[in-house]
């Protein structure tokens, strides 16, 4: 269901929308870049076309996160309160929403993670579609598109002055069903036509299993910093370690990018160089992930390309496997 | 809501010296109703928490047949410092049990052959421990335990009970020879070599050192066994438990999820990053 709406109309929605949501959208702060952010004033938006730095998952899964502590009794151990009031994320875009429909996959799943489907069930998501892709993004080569709804309620096309809104599920039929005006059939968005605002074109091969043992890991992760910039950025990396801080445990980010995220105490590191990280990385998107829930664990976003410091480009390097 | 990483609170109820680095610690949950809802299979771990200090996954050592949870600790990490300066009284967190554990049925009818190194033994032992308390389900039991030192050895007392069994070998052995030694010496795989179990019906359960395995399977191979009939237990770091931190994996296999049991078979055919 399409529906025009304009920029006014959105403003309204939201400022009512606020009373009882939060809502978290893009935020361009100065000198920094596009960030998402809780809004208290529905005309802090970003609606332009520029990408936030960092995906929207930290709002589902977060950096850093309590996850549990001793109760009062100092005894028994309890679960950190989570919030349950409502909140309404606009502006998301369709790779990071489906990297949120991925790890869907993963969170809920066998030994469901609550805290993450917590902040899932909580929460609309309302994304904005790309009408300017640049170099970095490939998410047509990773069943995307600039149009994709996967992980999405809504999503948003900037159209003249207002948006079109298609409504795709019935929690957002419910919520913003009724703004805007019905669209005539001439006017709806050929959303095919936007996959070729996409110019970077990837294979991915459906098994990396024949090129492990390959000199390629070698070459390609030699500029390698181990940053972990890329999986910081990544909407769809989750790995995570846990914390203890004196009487609370959190959760927060790890990457397999890092010599230590597998260190053993004994001193043995089962990826001791660059090359074994960095083929693990490459591996669990490409090739593990898909054996496990069928689908690549990569959306095409362009983060890591856009923001590692030393321009390696996992796509390129997918695509020239020696496979 | 449900948490999945919260542990629950359980006492240190008996610590044992095994070496001089090596603690088993007798433990039991506060609640009586976790103990009694608590139920594992030989070759399963659990989480151990030290608050302030975090979580270290440890096998259960001792077999379900018998009515305490024990796990063996070797002094390593912080976490492992920590553990082995507590006492009895002492509270500490476990949530599990996780992994796939020793496939049972599959053991049914069949000659097991133990092929330990070192704390290696500790995984083994709820095995050994629970086929001792199934014995008609099982065949021959043979045991080639080996450490480095007479010192090393773990779970002593319990040697003269398996040696005396029905159908059971128990073949101790360290490195080198020391004085008072009478039993072998030689490393595991040269034992293995010098005994020559039968592969017939046989499956062979092995862990130890990296270096041990390395040398064993080929060994194994030689007497006859099948890469099916060999089981491994596997060590990674780990902190979820539940396939979700993305640590453990060999290929796309999570060590605390789809192992720590894996076949030589199994193994095999994976792409492993060591
Ligand atoms: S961002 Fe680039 S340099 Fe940093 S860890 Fe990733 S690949 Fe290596
Ligand atoms: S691997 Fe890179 S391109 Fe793919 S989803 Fe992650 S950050 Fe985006």
């Amino acid at each position: 269901m399409q529906r025009l709406i304009t920029k006014q109309d959105l403003v309204n929605k939201l400022t009512e929308l606020l009373k009882d949501f939060e809502v978290v959208g893009p935020k361009e702060l100065s000198n920094k870049g596009i960030f998402y952010q809780v809004i208290e004033d529905a005309k802090e938006l970003y609606l332009g076309q520029d990408f936030a730095i960092e995906p929207i998952k930290k709002f589902f899964l977060e950096p850093s996160s309590w996850i549990l502590r001793h109760a009062k009794d100092d005894v028994s151990l309890e679960s950190f309160p989570q919030s349950d009031k409502k909140r309404i994320v606009i502006g998301a875009r369709p790779c990071e929403a489906k990297g949120l429909a991925l790890l869907d996959k993963l969170f809920d799943s066998e030994y469901k993670d609550d805290f993450y489907i917590n902040n899932r069930k909580r929460t609309i998501v309302v994304g904005l579609a790309c009408a300017k892709p640049d170099m970095s993004c490939f998410c047509t080569s990773m069943q995307g598109s600039p149009a994709e709804t996967s992980g999405m309620d809504a999503l948003i096309f900037e159209s003249g002055d207002g948006f079109i809104i298609e409504l795709v599920t019935d929690k957002a039929k419910h919520i913003l069903g009724s703004i805007g005006e019905d669209i005539k059939e001439d006017q709806k968005l050929n959303k095919d036509k936007m996959k070729a605002l996409v110019k970077k074109v990837i294979k991915t091969p459906e098994s990396l299993d024949k090129v492990f043992e390959s000199d390629y890991w070698d070459e390609v992760s030699r500029p390698c910093i181990s940053c972990g910039v890329c999986t910081f950025l990544c909407p769809t990396c989750h790995c995570f370690d846990l914390v203890d801080e004196e009487k609370k445990r959190m959760r927060c980010y790890d990457g397999c990018s890092f010599p230590d995220f597998t260190l053993e105490a004994s001193g043995v590191n089962p990826r001791p160089t660059k090359k074994e990280r960095y083929r693990q990385r490459v591996f669990h998107k490409f090739d593990y992930f898909k054996k496990n829930f069928g689908e690549n664990l990569c959306v095409g976003c362009g983060r890591c390309i856009r923001h590692c410091p030393v321009k390696i480009d996992i796509a390129d390097i997918v695509d020239k496997a020696p496979i | 809501m449900k948490n999945i990483y919260l542990p629950h609170i359980a006492e240190i109820v008996d610590v044992k010296q095994e070496t001089s680095d090596i603690k088993t610690f007798t433990l039991r949950f506060k609640d009586k109703a976790v103990g009694k809802a608590f139920t594992y299979k030989p070759g399963q771990f659990v989480e151990f928490s030290i608050f302030g200090e975090g979580e270290s996954p440890f096998c259960i050592s001792n077999s379900p047949t018998r009515d305490s949870i024990e796990c063996s600790v070797k002094k390593m990490g912080k976490v492992t410092q920590v553990l082995h300066e507590m006492d009895i009284g002492d509270e500490v967190g476990i949530r599990g049990p996780y992994g796939n554990g020793f496939p049972l049925d599959e053991l049914k009818g069949k000659n097991l052959l133990f092929v330990a190194g070192g704390i290696g033994l500790a995984p083994l032992r709820s095995l050994i421990n629970y086929c001792f308390d199934n014995r008609k389900d099982y065949k021959t039991i043979t045991i080639v335990n080996g450490a480095r030192t007479s010192k090393d050895l773990v779970y002593k007392d319990e040697y003269k009970t398996w040696e005396k069994a029905k159908d059971a070998h128990l073949h101790l052995t360290v490195d080198c020879q020391e004085d008072n030694w009478t039993c072998m010496v030689g490393v595991v795989p040269k034992i293995l070599e010098e005994i020559k179990p039968t592969c017939k019906d046989s499956i062979a359960i092995v862990c130890g050192p990296p270096i041990m395995i390395k040398f064993t399977l080929p060994v194994l191979m030689r007497l006859g066994f099948c890469p099916e009939s060999i089981l491994t237990t596997l060590e990674m770091k780990m902190k979820c438990g539940l396939g979700k931190c993305g640590r453990c994996n060999i290929g796309n296999l999570y060590i605390c999820k789809d192992g720590p049991v894996f076949s030589y078979a199994q193994l095999n055919g994976m792409n492993y990053d060591h």
